[in-house]
């Protein structure tokens, strides 16, 4: 648990495992943590705005808040559970191998 | 114990009467101490094999009556833990265990649960999956039986047995069945069940030479099963860990079942790669080796799928590097 915001790390996705949890509850590492994050943020904002989702961090940069464009938001605690979140927001499934995705995510590129 | 301080842990599977207890017993024959404990799984209700092992090792547990990767995974966890029990209650070190599951388990669901379970996964390192095919007749069960290639496909090691009662071309055929359906295995011939040792925990995994050694397996020999494919690919310049985590999340959130492995090693900048190890749904802890096992520095990964075409998974996954601001990364296939 991190001393300063309460927040509970019982479980880390593995794609955020690199990070080290002792030194993000002593706060050593919530630099490069908070920078992580910012990063992967940017890229599922990319991948969801292609289903009409946005997506941002709660206040203390552990949950991921997924909203809609009727002004729906809901909570995921990890990257497991915001693609499941995504789906049901979005009605369908969310699929990197899928063309006009792809195709979106290559013109923002060459936009860029 | 491992170098990490946790416990070595063994799954041996292999199909109906292709040499599990008597690769298991030799095994256990050899091993001085007795810190090697065993968790058998039997399908009839009669179990027939813990008496074989009960011969050589005192240390067996039996989960009889059902298949290990469907109904039984509550007790293999419950059985896992009272050996840690045992153990810190001063009754005896463990240094391995093996689990024998039945012949008809899947065992990704058995590393599932080791993986998830909150005791286990920080007790047990990720386990050894060691497979046996008979190399009598091996082409045609593979042909027939889904789950002697779901046993391969998940496979560290494969161990070729009964080599000793048939010809060296059906032991051949047998290597090349193998090596269509998982480049990445290790491939043990054991005549007379001579390959025990290969029960064994690596010690030399740490340092990602064994990892090397999966990942130079051939690629692209004929393929069997044209619904199961697999590539290998690699990156020509290092890659955002970041961007990769939420591809390779989205993509098993949506094509898990048909992800059937993932092997690689992965540069992402650091003085080491980042080992990845993917059976399904279900991901190894990624772990940051301190240094490159060999002096080519580049990322490989080997995909093995069913009905996903591995060229579509290439251009995705290099189209999400590219978003996440590696424009200049190209993802090649190998073959």
């Amino acid at each position: 648990m991190c001393v300063l915001c309460g927040q509970m790390f019982s479980e880390i996705h593995w794609s955020e495992c690199q990070l080290d949890p002792v030194q993000v509850s002593q706060g050593s590492g919530e630099t490069s943590r908070r920078q992580e994050r910012h990063a992967r943020i940017r890229l599922l904002r990319k991948v969801l705005a292609q289903y009409g989702l946005e997506i941002s961090d709660d206040w203390s940069a552990t949950s991921y808040v997924v909203g809609n464009r009727k002004g729906d938001q809901r909570l995921a605690a990890a990257m497991g559970e915001l693609w499941r979140v995504a789906e049901q927001m979005a009605g369908r499934a969310l699929d990197p191998l899928d063309e006009s995705l792809l195709e979106r995510l290559r013109s923002l590129e060459s936009t860029a | 114990m491992t170098r990490h301080g946790r416990c070595a842990i063994t799954i041996l599977s292999g199909f109906l009467g292709s040499g599990k207890t008597t690769l298991l017993r030799r095994y256990l024959a050899e091993q001085a101490r007795g810190d090697v404990h065993v968790i058998i799984n039997e399908y009839g209700e009669v179990g027939i094999d813990h008496h074989l092992v009960h011969m050589v090792e005192d240390q067996t547990v039996l989960l009889q009556g059902g298949c290990v990767c469907c109904g039984r995974r509550e007790e293999l966890v419950s059985a896992l833990r009272d050996l840690l029990d045992q153990e810190q209650t001063g009754a005896g070190a463990i240094r391995q265990v093996v689990i024998e599951t039945s012949g008809l388990a899947d065992p990704v669901p058995v590393i599932f649960s080791l993986a998830t379970d909150p005791v286990l996964r920080h007790q047990f390192a990720v386990p050894l999956v060691v497979v046996t095919l008979a190399a009598i007749d091996a082409e045609a069960q593979i042909r027939r039986y889904e789950e002697v290639r779901k046993q391969i496909i998940t496979a560290d090691r494969v161990i070729i047995t009964k080599s000793d009662l048939t010809t060296q071309q059906e032991v051949a055929r047998c290597r090349v069945a193998i090596r269509a359906l998982n480049p990445t295995a290790r491939m043990i011939v054991s005549p007379f069940g001579e390959a025990f040792d290969s029960l064994a925990p690596d010690e030399r995994q740490d340092d990602g030479r064994r990892r090397e050694i999966m990942l130079r397996g051939s690629i692209g020999q004929p393929q069997q099963h044209p619904s199961v494919q697999s590539a290998s690919l690699a990156l020509d310049s290092p890659l955002d860990w970041t961007g990769f985590g939420v591809w390779l999340s989205m993509l098993l959130q949506v094509h898990g079942p048909n992800v059937l492995r993932i092997k690689g090693l992965l540069d992402i900048g650091d003085a080491g790669p980042v080992a990845m190890n993917v059976a399904q749904h279900v991901v190894h802890p990624p772990e940051h080796l301190p240094g490159w096992p060999s002096t080519e520095h580049r990322s490989h990964l080997v995909f093995i799928t069913r009905v996903i075409d591995p060229v579509r998974v290439a251009y995705s996954l290099e189209t999400f590097q590219r978003a996440a601001g590696r424009s200049d990364l190209r993802v090649q296939r190998l073959g």
